[in-house]
């Protein structure tokens, strides 16, 4: 028979969650709730948002301040440039660090390549972008580039190129610092898969004959999928939410801003505005994560 | 335990080489790093500093002690702090000595320091670099010239600045001037050009240049991310002070003109030829765009120089003078103010008044009376708006200043420091919008929207 002490109660389970459930009741249910009731308000917090409507245009209610965040054109090019960091530098970063993963493994040294890559992991944002700032400097007139990309095409006699403010490259500028900063942290996790797939699998495909292509697309990419996901919405997550890198290198300016930096912006002179932006994002982000949780589940279902 | 060294060394390889990358790339690129973490407001209201403290000799006898028991204590709060303190410490020590006063200076930038400690204990006088107190505190402030202020000594466009309502409850004892161009009197000596008078003048010698092959103007928006666009504000301010005049500027900050209005519009189209075309400025409108507006200072006194003027506030003559220490204030470079304006554009410090006890009243009226106002000067404490400074700065550059300030009809704030977010945010932006070739009109309806939005 157990002990009564080893016994649990009903609410002893509680009694363990209580610290953790008090902790993001105060910290994160609490200002979720009070940014969604600010986001139906004006722009000082005093009356609904019904009333900052303007007279014969369109108007959405008590909604207004959404009617902002989804239909204004400063913020429709922030969620076309959200859409592009997403479409473009998640795919971007889990190929670059798959490349390395899988060159690193077949390098002496391993550890050394890999930590090289893996060094801007351990810069900031706000590091990267003052960073990537002076690589993408430009002169004008006489005097030399002192910004590397620029000093290398005017090396080869090339004119010098405007990276953060033509914005038909600029937002490619931005997300290339993104690449920079992630591809170490894909490259690690994605190494760590590739090295638990076990060796004699890959052997065996080789001695029946698969090429090394054939071996990657047929039996270590399906083994290392799991990962590869995991991967894949961590980034979304994080890319979504994308502000210090534009914030330091253009805020937002010549074409490139972004939801998060629309919010920062208007936090001050606007919060009705700025906290309908910010639930835009937090609703954005939860199909993601729901994704990300169902899929966590039917892991630990199959174990 | 090899390869355990192998790696170890690796690591610090690769420590190494980041460590002498970072050191190159700090050193060359120094002059850009302190230039982009200087904010714009800091640049502007940073006056040059007094290089030669004169001995300020004021008769104890034109200070009105009337009423303060020496020992009397007054609590005065200022933004100012380090040199600037020191200064304001000196112009105020001839009053501290013949009064027998105790003034317990404290320094804050913080607005939310000072709402906090107006709502508790206010300080006696308060010296804010905005008028936003006024709006704030109208109640709890006194009119100046009830409190001992001598207003003959200030011209009228001061006190209309800080009057409410019938009632003048702030003055300005310092202030900074921006309408100013920089050039290198060398140079235009040596292509035969002369420092223009008027406006028009100054359009007939920009086009002169351009059509010598030399270049006008050197331009710079790029101030580190969120502002840049400033410097183009302040051109733009100058042109319109020179093509409409200061009433049309402050009708504008009070949101009776329009910012899209026709003058406006005029004042965007002049400027958008300047700052885009490469013939007038440096490398075009990517050059003013993408250059940091500390290099766009340089870029005119660099040798060979790319340019030949360069429209910016006081502080420049200190960028000039630590990247060019052997150039000479004068020859090398000089400045010469914004040709027609008929008003300057600058910042200035207010002086309020939350108490009327003696020593106060005393103080202000010392600050206010033709002594003050010569002491302030004799420090060069940037420029007093008091009429009895000028002719009493010792720097050369005040001195050319207090000349500009003693001689012009009006004075305007930054029309983008003064209205404020979101309307500075929507100006920058639309003024770079203007540079990259967008239409002016359509620009100008959205900042004007941004006007009535930060009036409302």
């Amino acid at each position: 028979m157990v002990p009564k002490i080893m016994k649990q109660g009903r609410w002893a389970p509680w009694l363990y969650l209580l610290p953790a459930l008090i902790i993001m009741t105060v910290f994160i249910v609490y200002p979720t709730i009070g940014t969604i009731r600010l986001s139906f308000m004006n722009a000082d917090s005093t009356k609904s948002a019904a009333e900052t409507c303007t007279a014969g245009q369109a108007c959405w209610g008590v909604f207004e301040n959404y009617h902002y965040a989804l239909t204004n054109p400063d913020m429709l090019l922030a969620l076309r440039n959200n859409a592009l960091w997403l479409l473009l530098m998640v795919p971007g970063t889990i190929v670059g660090g798959l490349f390395f993963a899988l060159l690193a493994d077949r390098v002496p040294y391993e550890n050394v390549a890999k930590a090289i890559i893996f060094l801007p992991t351990a810069i900031s944002f706000i590091g990267a972008g003052v960073i990537w700032r002076f690589v993408y400097a430009i002169q004008s007139g006489g005097g030399a580039q002192i910004g590397v990309l620029n000093a290398i095409i005017v090396g080869f006699g090339g004119q010098p190129v405007t990276f953060l403010s033509d914005p038909t490259i600029n937002n490619f500028s931005l997300m290339i610092v993104g690449v920079w900063l992630w591809a170490g942290f894909c490259m690690t996790i994605l190494s760590a898969a590739i090295k638990n797939v076990s060796a004699e699998i890959l052997e065996a495909a080789r001695v029946d004959g698969a090429n090394e292509w054939q071996v990657f697309v047929k039996i270590l990419f399906p083994a290392i999928s799991s990962s590869i996901i995991v991967v894949t919405t961590t980034l979304a997550i994080i890319i979504l939410k994308i502000f210090d890198v534009v914030f330091v290198m253009t805020d937002g300016n010549y074409g490139t801003e972004v939801i998060a930096n629309r919010m920062f912006k208007l936090i001050v002179t606007n919060v009705g505005q700025s906290t309908a932006i910010a639930v835009v994002l937090i609703a954005l982000t939860i199909p993601i994560m729901i994704f990300n949780i169902r899929r966590f589940r039917s892991e630990e279902a199959a174990r | 335990m090899n390869t355990k060294y192998v790696k170890l060394f690796g690591l610090f390889v690769v420590a190494a080489m980041l460590l002498a990358a970072c050191g190159q790339a700090a050193t060359t690129a120094a002059p850009t790093m302190a230039a982009t973490t200087e904010a714009p407001m800091a640049a502007t209201t940073e006056a040059p500093m007094a290089t030669t403290a004169a001995p300020t000799t004021a008769p104890a006898a034109a200070i009105d002690c009337t009423g303060v028991t020496s020992g009397d204590t007054l609590n005065v709060v200022y933004q100012w702090s380090g040199d600037e303190e020191t200064s304001f410490d000196t112009i105020i020590k001839p009053f501290v000595d013949a009064c027998g006063v105790k003034v317990n200076g404290q320094s804050t930038r913080d607005a939310s320091v000072l709402d906090t400690m107006v709502k508790s204990t206010p300080p006696d006088i308060l010296f804010w670099p905005d008028l936003s107190p006024l709006k704030l505190y109208t109640a709890k402030l006194l009119p100046l010239d009830t409190v001992g202020a001598d207003v003959s000594n200030y011209p009228s466009y001061w006190l209309d600045m800080g009057t409410v309502d019938g009632k003048l409850l702030a003055l300005a004892v310092k202030a900074d001037v921006k309408s100013i161009v920089w050039y290198s009197p060398t140079q235009f000596q040596a292509l035969g050009y002369t420092v223009p008078t008027t406006f028009a003048d100054l359009q007939t010698l920009v086009d002169k240049m351009a059509a010598d092959g030399n270049v006008p103007w050197s331009m710079g928006f790029n101030s580190g991310g969120s502002a840049d666009g400033w410097t183009g504000s302040d051109f733009i301010q100058d042109i319109l002070l020179a093509t409409q005049g200061p009433d049309y500027v402050n009708s504008i900050i009070a949101g009776k003109t329009p910012y899209n209005d026709a003058g406006v519009l005029a004042a965007y189209q002049i400027y958008q030829k300047w700052a885009t075309d490469a013939k007038y400025t440096v490398g075009g409108a990517d050059g003013t765009i993408n250059t940091n507006f500390n290099d766009a200072i340089l870029k005119v006194f660099s040798n060979p120089p790319q340019a030949l003027m360069v429209k910016q506030s006081g502080f420049a003559g200190g960028t000039i003078t630590t990247q060019y220490p052997d150039l000479k204030y004068g020859t090398d470079f000089d400045f010469f103010e914004f040709p027609g304006a008929q008003g300057l554009q600058g910042g200035a410090d207010f002086m309020m008044a939350f108490s009327d006890k003696p020593a106060a009243k005393a103080l202000i009226a010392y600050l206010t009376s033709k002594t003050g106002g010569e002491n302030w000067a004799a420090q060069n404490f940037s420029l007093s708006p008091n009429t009895a400074a000028n002719g009493h700065y010792t720097d050369p550059q005040e001195v050319k200043l207090g000349d500009m300030l003693a001689n012009t009809t009006g004075f305007t704030f930054d029309i983008g420091d003064a209205l404020g977010a979101p309307f500075n945010q929507a100006e920058w932006t639309g003024i770079i919008s203007v540079v990259q070739g967008k239409d002016i009109a359509t620009t100008l309806s959205t900042v004007a929207d941004a006007q009535k939005q930060s009036i409302k």
